[in-house]
C-alpha cells in the first residue's frame, strides 16, 4: 500500500477505533485509568511516527513491514511509557497493544478494502468515513478526558491551626493540609481513593488509620505521638511518600506497619524519615516495595519484611538500629539492594542470639538476596537462620 | 437501461463487477464480440505459455481489492503459503487460478444477462447522455481493449515472423524482438524448447515486479502525475510504459546458464534465425481504435500525443458532467493512470466510474 498522508492519519484513526472502545470498556470494569491513557499514548506515539518518520520515509509499505514497523512503535511507546511514569502493568499493557496492533492490520488489509471501494487507489484514504473515525477518536478523548476530570475527588483544604480528631474520611477526596494544619487525635480513611497531602497528625491510637480500602496516597504527612502505629494500614493498598513519622519514645508500636493487603496490588514506602518504635517500616502478608527511606533509632527491626510477604527495599538508610537493620522472615521473599545499613547495635537485653546487632538477617524460611548494600559498623553484617537464606546476586529484581 | 460498457474484455467484466455493487444486470448493457471475458486475454497467455500472472493478489476482476486470490488459493491449494507470500508481496497466482476466478465472477454476476453482442462502432454525446449505434445511455465506460498486435513495419512481410501473441511453436534458433515481460517469457519457452535464442532490443528492460512503481498505484504517486504539465505527462508516461519484467533468479539463472552454453545472446538486429518473435506488445494510441479515433475526431477532445486527455478520475472531460459521463478504461486510460492496462488499473476506472454515476443528479 502507498499511503497518502491523510491516508495514514485516516487509517490510524480509524483503526484506533475499536481499540479505544476495548480500552474504555476495560478501564470502566477495572476503574483504572491506564488503558486509555495507554491508547491515547498509541494514537500519540502512531501519529507522530505517521508524521514524521514513516510517510517519509516509505513511499511504499508491504503487509510485511507492519511487524518491524509495530516492534519500532511498541519500542518507542514503553520509552515514553516509562518516561512520563504511567503506571500501566506490563503484560496487559502489551496485550492492549498487540491488540491494537492485530486491529490496525486486519483492517489495513481486510476490512478496509472490503468497507471502501477504492481502498488501496486512494492511498489508505476513507472519505468521510476517514473524517467520522477522526471525530469519534477525539470525541472519546475528550470524554474520557472530561469524565477523568469530573471524577476528580474534591479537594479539602485543611486551614493552618490545630483540628481536633479523629478525623474520618468517609468519600472520594483530597485533603490538601495548609501549611501549619495539624490534626489532633488521629485520621481514619474509610473510602477508597482519598489523598492526603501536607497534613501534621500528632496523637491519636495510630496516627493515620487505612483499613480495606484501595487507593490510599499519603504525601508529605507527618505522624507524631502515636500510641500504638504511626501509619497503619490493613487490607489495604496505598502509596505512602514524604512522610515524617517520629516514634521516639514509644517502644510497642511501628513507624509504619503495611499488612495483610497481598491481594491488593502493590503499596509503596518512598521517600519517609522514621525515627523510633519498635519497626520502622514493617510488612506482613504484604507486596510492598520500600524505598529510597531514612528510619533510626528502632528498638525492634529498621525494616521488616515478615510473615510471607514479598517485596523489595532499596535505596534505605538505616541508622543506629537496635538488634536488626533489615530483617527478612517468615516465609517471605526479599530483595535488598543498595541500601545502607550502618552503626546497628546489639540487643543484649533478652540474650537471644538473633538481635547481637545484624545489619541483615534472614530468619524462618525466608529467602532475601543482596545486591550493593553498604553495610558498616555493624556487629554482624550479615546472618540466616532457621531456615533462613542469604543470597548476593548479581542479577536484581523480581 | 441506463448504463453501458462498451467492450467486453477484462476491463469491460471489472467495471460490470464494480457497477453490480449498485446497479441490477438489467440496469447494465455491455456491449462485445465475446461473451468470455477472458477469450482475448486466454489466447495471448496461451500463446507465450505463460503460467503465472505478473499481478499479485489484488490483480483480480471484483470490485475490492480484499480478499484477493490467495484467498482462494489457500483453499484451492490447501496451504497458508500464498497468504505468508503475499504478505511478502511475493505470491503470484497461476493463470488458472484467475481463469477460474474470471469464470466465477462470470456466473454469479449476470454478466452473460447484460451482454450484447454487438461492436459498437460510433459513441455520439447526445442530449443528457451518449448515443452507441441507436440506443441512448446516460453513463457509458468504454474500454474497447488494445487496438491490435504491434509488429515493427520493417518485420511485416518477413516469413519467419510470429507476434509473441500468436499460437506458435519454437524453431531450432529464435530472435525475439523486444524487451518486456513476454519478451523475457519467450526467452525461456524457447530455450526451454531447446532453441537458439538472440534477444534484440532497442534497450535494457526495466526490472520491476510490476508494469509501473508501486506508487503509481495509488493516489499517492498519482497526485504528482496528475500534477505534471501535458508535455511532462507524454514523457513521463514513456518512461513508465517502458518494457519490463520482474527481477529474480528465475528468470536470470537460466538465461546466464543458457548464455555460458552459448545458446543465449543479446545483439543489436535481426540476423539469420529461422524463427523471429516479436514480443512487441500492442499498438499504442487512440488512433489505432476506430472507435476512440471516430470519438476524437466528432468531437474534437483534446489530445496529448498519443493518449487522449482524460480527467483524473478517467473520464473524458469535455463529455462527462453531472448529468451524464463518458469514461474510459484499460490501455486507452492511461492519461488517468499509469498502469490502466493492468487489473488494478481497470478497477481505478470502475470505481471512479461508479462514483460519477452515483453522485450524478439525475441518476
Amino acid at each position: 500500500m502507498s499511503y497518502t498522508l491523510r491516508g495514514r492519519v485516516e487509517t490510524r484513526l480509524a483503526a484506533l477505533v475499536p481499540v479505544l472502545l476495548g480500552a474504555c470498556v476495560l478501564g470502566a470494569v477495572l476503574h483504572r485509568w491506564w488503558p486509555v491513557e495507554l491508547v491515547a499514548l498509541m494514537a500519540a506515539v502512531g501519529l507522530f511516527l505517521d508524521l514524521e518518520v514513516w510517510h517519509r520515509l516509505l513511499p511504499y509499505e508491504p503487509a510485511w513491514a507492519t511487524a518491524p514497523l509495530g516492534a519500532v512503535e511498541l519500542g518507542a511507546l514503553l520509552a515514553v511509557v516509562y518516561g512520563f511514569g504511567l503506571h500501566a502493568p506490563l503484560l496487559p499493557a502489551l496485550a492492549l497493544f498487540g491488540a491494537g496492533w492485530l486491529a490496525a492490520f486486519v483492517l489495513a488489509q481486510a476490512g478496509f478494502p472490503l468497507l471502501r471501494l477504492g481502498y488501496a487507489e486512494d492511498g489508505g484514504e476513507l472519505g468521510p468515513a476517514g473524517a467520522v473515525a477522526a471525530v469519534a477518536v477525539v470525541l472519546a478523548f475528550a470524554g474520557s478526558a472530561a469524565t477523568y476530570v469530573v471524577r476528580l475527588p474534591p479537594v479539602v483544604h485543611l486551614s493552618a491551626g490545630v483540628h481536633r480528631g479523629p478525623l474520618v474520611i468517609t468519600r472520594r477526596e483530597v485533603l490538601q493540609g495548609e501549611p501549619g494544619a495539624v490534626v489532633r487525635g488521629g485520621i481514619v480513611v474509610a473510602h477508597d481513593d482519598v489523598q492526603i497531602r501536607n497534613v501534621t497528625v500528632v496523637g491519636g491510637r495510630n496516627g493515620i488509620t487505612v483499613d480495606g480500602v484501595r487507593g490510599t496516597v499519603l504525601d508529605g504527612v507527618t505522624v507524631q505521638g502515636a500510641k500504638l502505629d504511626g501509619i497503619h494500614v490493613r487490607l489495604a493498598g496505598v502509596v505512602i511518600r514524604n512522610c515524617t513519622v517520629d516514634m521516639l519514645g514509644n517502644r510497642l508500636g511501628q513507624g509504619i506497619d503495611i499488612s495483610f493487603n497481598m491481594g491488593m496490588g502493590m503499596s509503596m514506602v518512598e521517600g519517609c524519615t522514621v525515627v523510633g518504635g519498635q519497626e520502622g517500616i514493617t510488612t506482613h502478608s504484604s507486596g510492598t516495595d520500600i524505598m529510597g527511606n531514612r528510619v533510626s533509632r528502632t528498638t525492634g527491626e529498621a525494616i521488616a519484611v515478615v510473615e510471607m510477604s514479598m517485596g523489595m527495599a532499596s535505596h534505605n538508610t538505616v541508622r543506629d538500629a537496635l538488634g536488626v537493620g533489615l530483617y527478612c522472615s517468615d516465609r517471605s521473599l526479599c530483595m535488598f539492594d543498595h541500601n545502607t545499613v550502618i552503626g546497628t547495635r546489639p540487643d543484649n537485653s533478652a540474650g537471644i542470639r538473633t538481635r547481637r546487632g545484624f545489619a541483615v538477617l534472614a530468619d524462618f524460611q525466608a529467602e532475601a538476596d543482596l545486591w550493593r548494600n553498604t553495610l558498616a559498623a555493624n556487629p554482624v553484617a550479615t546472618g540466616a537462620v532457621t531456615g533462613g537464606t542469604l543470597e548476593r546476586t548479581s542479577r536484581p529484581g523480581w | 437501461m441506463r448504463v453501458a460498457v462498451v467492450g467486453s474484455g477484462l476491463a469491460g467484466f471489472t467495471a460490470y463487477q464494480t457497477l453490480r455493487r449498485s446497479l441490477e444486470t438489467g440496469e447494465i448493457a455491455v456491449f462485445g464480440t465475446d461473451a468470455d471475458p477472458a477469450a482475448a486475454w486466454r489466447v495471448r497467455a496461451a500463446a507465450i505459455r505463460q503460467r503465472e500472472m505478473r499481478s499479485e493478489s489484488d490483480g483480480h476482476t471484483a470490485p475490492t481489492s480484499f480478499p484477493g486470490l490467495a484467498f482462494s488459493s489457500v483453499r484451492r491449494r490447501r496451504s497458508l503459503r500464498p497468504l505468508l507470500e503475499s504478505v511478502l508481496d511475493r505470491y503470484h497466482p497461476t493463470v488458472d487460478e484467475f481463469l477460474s476466478h474470471v469464470e466465477r465472477l462470470r456466473e454469479r454476476s449476470g454478466w452473460d444477462e447484460s451482454v450484447v453482442r454487438r461492436q459498437v462502432a460510433r459513441v455520439a454525446a447526445v442530449e443528457g447522455g451518449f448515443e452507441l449505434d441507436g440506443a441512448c445511455f446516460r453513463h457509458v465506460l468504454l474500454a474497447p481493449g488494445h487496438p491490435g498486435l504491434n509488429m515493427p513495419e520493417e518485420l511485416r512481410t518477413d516469413p519467419r515472423v510470429v507476434h509473441a501473441y500468436e499460437p506458435h511453436d519454437y524453431a531450432l534458433t529464435v530472435t525475439v524482438v523486444g524487451a518486456g515481460l513476454a519478451a523475457a517469457t519467450e526467452w525461456l519457452n524457447a530455450l526451454a524448447a531447446g532453441a537458439e535464442v538472440v534477444s534484440v532490443r532497442r534497450r535494457e528492460p526495466v526490472r520491476r515486479p510490476l508494469n509501473v512503481p508501486r506508487h503509481y498505484f495509488s493516489r499517492r504517486g498519482l497526485a504528482g502525475y496528475h500534477g505534471l504539465a501535458p508535455r511532462e505527462r507524454v514523457e513521463r508516461l514513456r518512461t513508465l510504459t517502458a518494457p519490463s519484467y520482474p527481477a529474480g533468479a528465475q528468470w536470470d539463472e537460466p538465461l546466464e546458464r543458457a548464455a555460458r552454453e552459448g545458446r543465449f545472446r543479446v545483439e543489436r538486429s535481426l540476423n539469420g534465425s529461422a524463427q523471429v518473435i516479436c514480443a512487441t506488445g500492442f499498438r499504442r494510441g487512440f488512433r489505432h481504435d476506430p472507435l476512440l479515433a471516430r470519438l476524437v475526431a466528432e468531437h474534437d477532445l483534446e489530445t496529448a500525443d498519443e493518449w487522449l486527455v482524460l480527467d483524473e478520475d478517467s473520464t473524458v472531460p469535455m463529455l462527462s458532467d453531472g448529468t451524464r459521463t463518458l469514461a474510459v478504461a484499460g490501455a486507452p486510460a492511461q492519461w488517468a493512470f499509469p498502469a490502466a492496462d493492468t487489473l488494478a488499473g481497470a478497477r481505478y476506472a470502475a470505481h471512479r466510474f461508479l462514483r460519477r454515476i452515483q453522485s450524478c443528479r439525475t441518476r
